[in-house]
C-alpha cells in the first residue's frame, strides 16, 4: 500500500503539472521568440511592439471599467438575492436556487447573442418594440457599448456570486445581529454595520471571483463589444492571433502575460480571503435557523425584481434564440411574423457539414473530455484529501492553478506547444486543453465527496475482513458516485459550449459548437446561430440527464438481499 | 482469547518533536472479561486498541491474540486488519450510508463468502440478540443514535469473533440515552463470553461496565484492576484523581503500628488503614473522597480522625449538595445528603474511616 502510494503521487503532480504549468512556460518562451516557427530565438522586440501600441491605452482602460463595472453588478446583484432569500420571508425561495444554477447550463456566447438580438440599434427586438411606441420612433437603445457589455457580464457572473454569498449569508451566527439589537441598534443598522462587515470576506471573494471571470470573458467582449469596436485585452489578443494577414503569436504571449499575472495575483488573494473568511464568518453547530425578517409591504414589490431577475437570466434567452431561429429575419412578434414561421434555418444548419462537424467533435470532447477529466480528478481529489503530505499539498495548488487561467492566454500558451507536436490541429489538442483549464470544476466536488468518506468508514470495512479492493469496491466507490457524477455534469457542460480555448485551438477540421456560433455571430447569421444554439442546449440539457439517470442507475443503496 | 502486548511502543514525529503515544506498554487481557481502556485524551488509549486491530502498526514490540501472533517487530510479522477476524464499534459507528441495516451486519459474513441463508439466519439473530428484529430493510442512516449504534454493535457480533473491540462507542450519545446504552451493553457482552476491549475517557462508563480497567496516561498503563480496586485502593495518585472526585491532601507519615498508618497533614493527625510498608517521614499523598467525610453540626473533642471545620460554600446540585468546607488552612470538596438543613458559615465537624483514607505515592 504505501509503495502504491509513493509511486501514485509523483505520478500526479506530473501530469497535473504537465496540464498546468507546461502552457505558461509556453507562453513565457514564446513572448520572449519572434514567431511560432522561430521559437529558440530571444528577442524583446514582441513586448516593445505589444507595450508600444498606441492603442493600448485605450484598451486597458476599457478593460478596467469592463471587468470593475460588471463585478459590481454581479455582487451587488447576488448580495441583494442572497439576502433576501436567507433572511427574509420572501415568497417562492425555490426561484433562487433556479436563478443561481440555471445561467450555468446556458452557454455565456447564446446569452450574449440573446441581448444582442434583443437589443442592437438597427433591428434588437426590444428597440423595434419601442419605435411603434409614439414619439420614440428614434429609439435605439445601443447593447454594443460599454454599459451593455457590463450589464450583460454583471448577469453572466451573477450565478457565481450567488453560489460564494448564499452559504456564507446561511451560516451567519444570528446571535451576532441579535446582539447588536440588544445594544439598541435598528435593523438597518445593524445590517450595516454588523452583518455586512461580518460577511465582508466573502463578499470580497465573490467580487474577486468575478473579477478574474470578466477578465478571462471572451464571449461577451467578442459578440457585443466588437461590433462597436470596443476592445478589451481578451479581445485584442484574439486579434493578434486570428485576424489580419500575419496571426501573431509573440505579440498574443506578451500581452497574454499581464493578464495571466494579473488574474493568478487575483486567485492568490481569493484563495487568501475564502481561508481568511473560515476564521471569521462564524458557523453555529446547532444549525438553528436565523431568524427571517418580515418585508411586509414591500415583499411583492422586491419579489417583482426577483421575478424579472429570472426571467431575463433563464427565459428570455431562450425564448429569444428560439423564435429568431424560426423567423426569417428579424421582426417583433405578431400574427404576420408567426405565419412566416418556417425550419429553413434549422433544416440550413442540418445541412451545412462544418456545423455538423461542429457538432459531433463537441459531443466527443464532452463525453470522451468529460470521463477523462473526472478519472483524473478522482485520483488527484484522493491524495488530496487521504494522503496528506506535502506533495501532496502541491498537487492542491497545482489542480487549482488553472481556476485563474484566462482561456484565451492559456490557448496562446498551448499553442507553442502543440505547434510543436503532432496533436497540432487535431481534436486532442482541443480535449487536453480543455481538462487542464477545467480540471478545478471536477476537482472540487470529488474533494468534497471524499472528505465525505470518513476514514472510520474504511477502516470498519477492513475491521469486517474485507481487503482493500473489497473496500474499494462496496464501500469508497458508491460513496462516491454523487461527486463522480456532480464532477462529470460540471466538466461535459463546460466541454459543450467551450469557446474561450477554443477559439484559438481550433483549426479546420476541428470545429467545435461555440467557435461556429461565434462564427456565425460574424457573419450576422443570426437564424442559423439560435438553431445550432437550441441544438446546444439541447445536448447539454441530454448529457445532464444521462449522468443523472446513470447516477441514480447505480444509486449506491444497496436493495437487501 | 487472551491478549499478550509485549513492550509496544509507538512515536509520532511531528515538527521535530517525538511524541510517544505508546511507551513500552506491556500488558496481558485475560480471556472472555470486558477490559477498559481509561485515561484522558491523548493518553495512548485509542492509538493502543487501533495496533491491536491493525489500523495501526507500533514501532516495536509484540502483540499476540489468543496465542497467534499479529504484530512483531522482532519477527516481522504483520497479520492485516482484515485477517486478524476482530470485530469493533467505531466511534462515529462508521454506519455505511448508502446500504441499509441489513447490508451493514451482513457485511463481514459477505465477505466470508458464507451461503446466502446462513448469512440470512445469522443476521436476523444478531439483529434480534440486539433488539432490532425488523429493520433489515430500513436505511442505516434514517436510524437514531442509539439504533445506530446498536447496528455497529450488530455488525461487529455477526461474525462471532474472538474479540471485540469498542472505541468510545457512547461519546456520541446524550446523556440519557448513554445510561441506558450501558447498561443494555454490559448485559449483551456478560451474556456472550466474549473478550472485550473498551476505550473511554468517561470514568463511570469505565467503572460501570468493566470487569478490568486500566488507566493511562502518557502512553503508559499507569494502573490495572477492578473497578473497586481502582476506586478504593488505587496504588497512584493519578489513578486515584482521575477516576473520582477527591481530595488530595499532602502528608508525612508519623508512625505504623498494627493495621494503621498515621499521617500528619494540614487538617491535622490522620489515621489511616494500612496499604504497604512505610517509613516516618515519609512523603505521601492521602486521598479523602467527598462523599466519604460524614459531617455533623457543632465541634466534637478531639479523637481518632474527627476535624472540626466550617462550610465555606454550598451548591445544590438535586441528588446532592456539593461544598467546601475549611479546616484550619486547608480546604475540602465535600457532599451531603440533599436533605440537610447544615448552611454556608455554620460550624461542622466530620469523622473519616480510617479504611477510607487511602494514601497514594506522590
Amino acid at each position: 500500500m504505501a509503495h502504491k502510494r509513493s509511486v501514485l503521487t509523483p505520478t500526479l503532480i506530473a501530469i497535473v503539472g504537465f496540464l498546468t504549468v507546461c502552457p505558461v512556460i509556453m507562453l513565457v518562451f514564446g513572448s520572449f521568440s519572434t514567431g511560432l516557427g522561430a521559437f529558440g530565438e530571444f528577442t524583446l522586440d514582441k513586448y516593445i511592439k505589444a507595450y508600444t501600441d498606441p492603442e493600448l491605452f485605450g484598451i486597458i482602460v476599457n478593460t478596467i471599467i469592463f471587468v470593475l463595472g460588471s463585478s459590481i453588478v454581479a455582487t451587488g446583484l447576488a448580495l441583494f438575492l442572497a439576502y433576501l432569500n436567507t433572511r427574509t420571508d420572501i415568497p417562492f425561495k425555490f426561484l433562487f436556487r433556479i436563478i443561481s444554477i440555471i445561467p450555468m447550463m446556458i452557454p455565456h456566447i447564446l446569452f450574449s447573442v440573446s441581448w444582442v438580438l434583443l437589443l442592437n440599434p438597427s433591428n434588437g427586438l426590444i428597440n423595434l418594440f419601442l419605435r411603434q411606441i409614439p414619439g420614440l420612433e428614434d429609439m435605439a437603445i445601443n447593447i454594443y457599448s460599454l454599459p451593455g457589455m457590463i450589464l450583460v457580464e454583471g448577469l453572466l457572473d451573477l450565478p457565481i456570486a450567488y453560489l460564494i454569498l448564499a452559504p456564507a449569508l446561511a451560516s451567519f451566527d444570528i446571535a451576532l445581529e441579535e446582539s447588536s439589537k440588544v445594544c439598541g441598534s435598528t435593523t438597518l443598522r445593524t445590517l450595516f454595520r454588523v452583518t455586512l462587515p461580518v460577511l465582508r470576506p466573502a463578499i470580497l471573494a465573490a467580487f474577486i471571483l468575478s473579477l478574474v471571470r470578466s477578465l478571462a470573458s471572451f464571449a461577451v467582449p467578442s459578440v457585443i463589444g466588437m461590433p462597436g469596436r470596443i476592445y478589451v485585452l481578451a479581445t485584442h489578443i484574439y486579434q493578434s492571433v486570428a485576424t489580419g494577414f500575419a496571426a501573431d503569436f509573440g505579440k498574443a504571449a506578451a500581452i497574454g502575460m499581464s493578464v495571466l499575472a494579473t488574474s493568478v495575483t487575483l486567485i492568490y488573494v481569493y484563495r487568501y480571503l475564502t481561508a481568511e473568511g473560515e476564521k471569521y464568518v462564524t458557523i453555529s453547530s446547532r444549525g438553528y435557523r436565523p431568524t427571517v425578517i418580515e418585508l411586509k409591504g414591500a415583499k411583492y414589490p422586491l419579489f417583482g425584481i426577483v421575478g424579472i431577475l429570472s426571467m431575463v437570466l433563464i427565459v428570455l434567452p431562450v425564448l429569444v434564440l428560439f423564435y429568431t431561429s424560426l423567423v426569417p429575419y428579424s421582426m417583433i412578434p405578431s400574427a404576420k411574423a408567426f405565419s412566416m414561421m418556417s425550419w429553413k434555418h434549422w433544416i440550413e444548419v442540418i445541412n451545412d457539414p462544418i456545423s455538423l462537424l461542429s457538432l459531433k467533435n463537441s459531443v466527443f470532447l464532452g463525453v470522451v473530455g468529460a470521463t477523462l477529466g473526472v478519472t483524473l480528478s478522482i485520483f488527484v481529489a484522493y491524495v488530496i484529501v487521504k494522503i496528506r503530505s506535502h506533495a501532496s499539498g502541491v498537487l492542491e495548488s497545482l489542480s487549482f492553478l488553472s481556476f485563474s487561467f484566462p482561456g484565451i492566454v492559456i490557448g496562446v500558451g498551448f499553442m507553442w506547444f502543440f505547434v510543436r507536436t503532432p496533436l497540432y490541429a487535431t481534436i486532442w489538442s482541443l480535449l487536453i486543453g480543455y481538462i487542464a483549464t477545467y480540471l478545478p470544476y471536477g476537482v472540487r466536488p470529488l474533494t468534497s465527496a471524499f472528505v465525505q468518506v470518513h476514514s472510520h468508514l474504511e477502516e470498519s470495512s477492513q475491521v469486517c475482513g474485507a481487503g482493500a479492493f473489497t473496500t474499494m469496491r462496496r464501500i469508497v466507490i458508491p460513496l462516491l458516485i454523487p461527486g463522480i457524477v456532480s464532477g462529470w455534469i460540471l466538466m461535459a457542460t463546460m466541454f459543450v459550449r467551450e469557446l474561450t480555448l477554443s477559439v484559438v485551438l481550433s483549426r479546420p477540421g476541428t470545429e467545435v459548437l461555440a467557435v461556429q456560433i461565434f462564427r456565425f455571430s460574424e457573419d450576422g447569421l443570426w437564424g442559423q446561430l439560435s438553431a445550432l444554439g437550441i441544438m446546444m442546449i439541447f445536448i447539454s440539457t441530454a448529457l445532464v440527464l444521462m449522468a443523472t439517470f446513470v447516477g441514480i442507475k447505480f444509486k449506491p443503496v444497496e436493495e437487501g438481499g | 482469547m487472551e491478549i499478550h502486548i509485549k513492550n509496544v511502543s509507538k512515536f509520532y514525529y511531528s515538527g521535530g518533536k517525538t511524541i510517544k503515544a505508546l511507551d513500552n506498554v506491556d500488558l496481558t487481557i485475560p480471556a472472555n472479561q470486558i477490559f477498559t481502556l481509561l485515561g484522558p485524551s491523548g493518553c495512548g488509549k485509542t492509538t493502543l486498541l487501533r495496533c491491536i486491530v491493525g489500523l495501526e502498526s507500533p514501532d516495536s514490540g509484540e502483540i499476540e491474540i489468543g496465542g497467534e501472533v499479529v504484530w512483531s517487530s522482532a519477527k516481522n510479522i504483520f497479520v492485516p486488519t482484515e485477517n486478524r477476524g476482530l470485530g469493533m464499534v467505531f466511534q462515529t459507528y462508521a454506519i455505511w450510508p448508502h446500504m441499509n441495516v441489513f447490508n451493514n451486519v451482513a457485511y463481514p459474513l459477505q465477505t466470508r463468502k458464507l451461503p446466502k441463508d446462513v448469512i440470512r439466519r445469522k443476521v436476523e439473530k444478531t439483529l434480534r440478540f440486539v433488539q432490532l428484529e425488523g429493520f433489515e430493510g430500513r436505511p442505516a442512516t434514517k436510524l437514531s443514535g442509539g439504533q445506530q449504534q446498536r447496528v455497529a454493535l450488530a455488525r461487529a457480533l455477526v461474525a462471532e469473533p474472538k474479540v471485540i473491540l469498542f472505541d468510545e462507542p457512547l461519546s456520541n450519545l446524550d446523556a440519557k440515552l448513554r445510561e441506558e446504552t450501558r447498561e443494555e451493553l454490559r448485559t449483551f457482552l456478560t451474556d456472550l463470553q466474549i473478550t472485550a476491549v473498551y476505550v473511554t475517557h468517561d470514568r463511570i462508563e469505565a467503572l460501570a461496565l468493566s470487569d478490568i480497567v486500566a488507566v493511562m496516561n502518557k502512553g503508559q498503563i499507569i494502573e490495572a484492576g477492578a473497578p473497586r480496586k481502582i476506586y478504593f485502593n488505587a496504588a497512584h495518585r493519578f489513578v486515584a484523581d482521575f477516576i473520582g472526585r477527591t481530595n488530595l491532601i499532602e502528608s508525612t507519615v508519623t508512625s505504623q503500628e498494627g493495621a494503621v498508618t498515621r499521617v500528619d497533614c494540614a487538617i491535622g493527625s490522620v489515621t489511616c488503614r494500612k496499604q504497604a510498608d512505610m517509613k516516618p517521614d515519609d512523603k505521601v499523598t492521602l486521598c479523602l473522597r467527598p462523599e466519604f467525610i460524614r459531617l455533623k453540626r457543632g465541634d466534637a473533642d478531639q479523637s481518632q480522625n474527627v476535624f472540626n471545620g466550617q462550610i465555606q460554600s454550598l451548591v445544590f446540585i438535586g441528588e446532592a449538595y456539593e461544598g467546601e468546607i475549611t479546616i484550619q488552612d486547608a480546604r475540602l470538596f465535600i457532599k451531603i445528603e440533599p436533605d440537610s438543613d447544615i448552611g454556608v458559615g455554620d460550624s461542622v465537624n466530620f469523622t473519616v474511616d480510617p479504611e477510607n483514607c487511602l494514601l497514594v505515592s506522590r
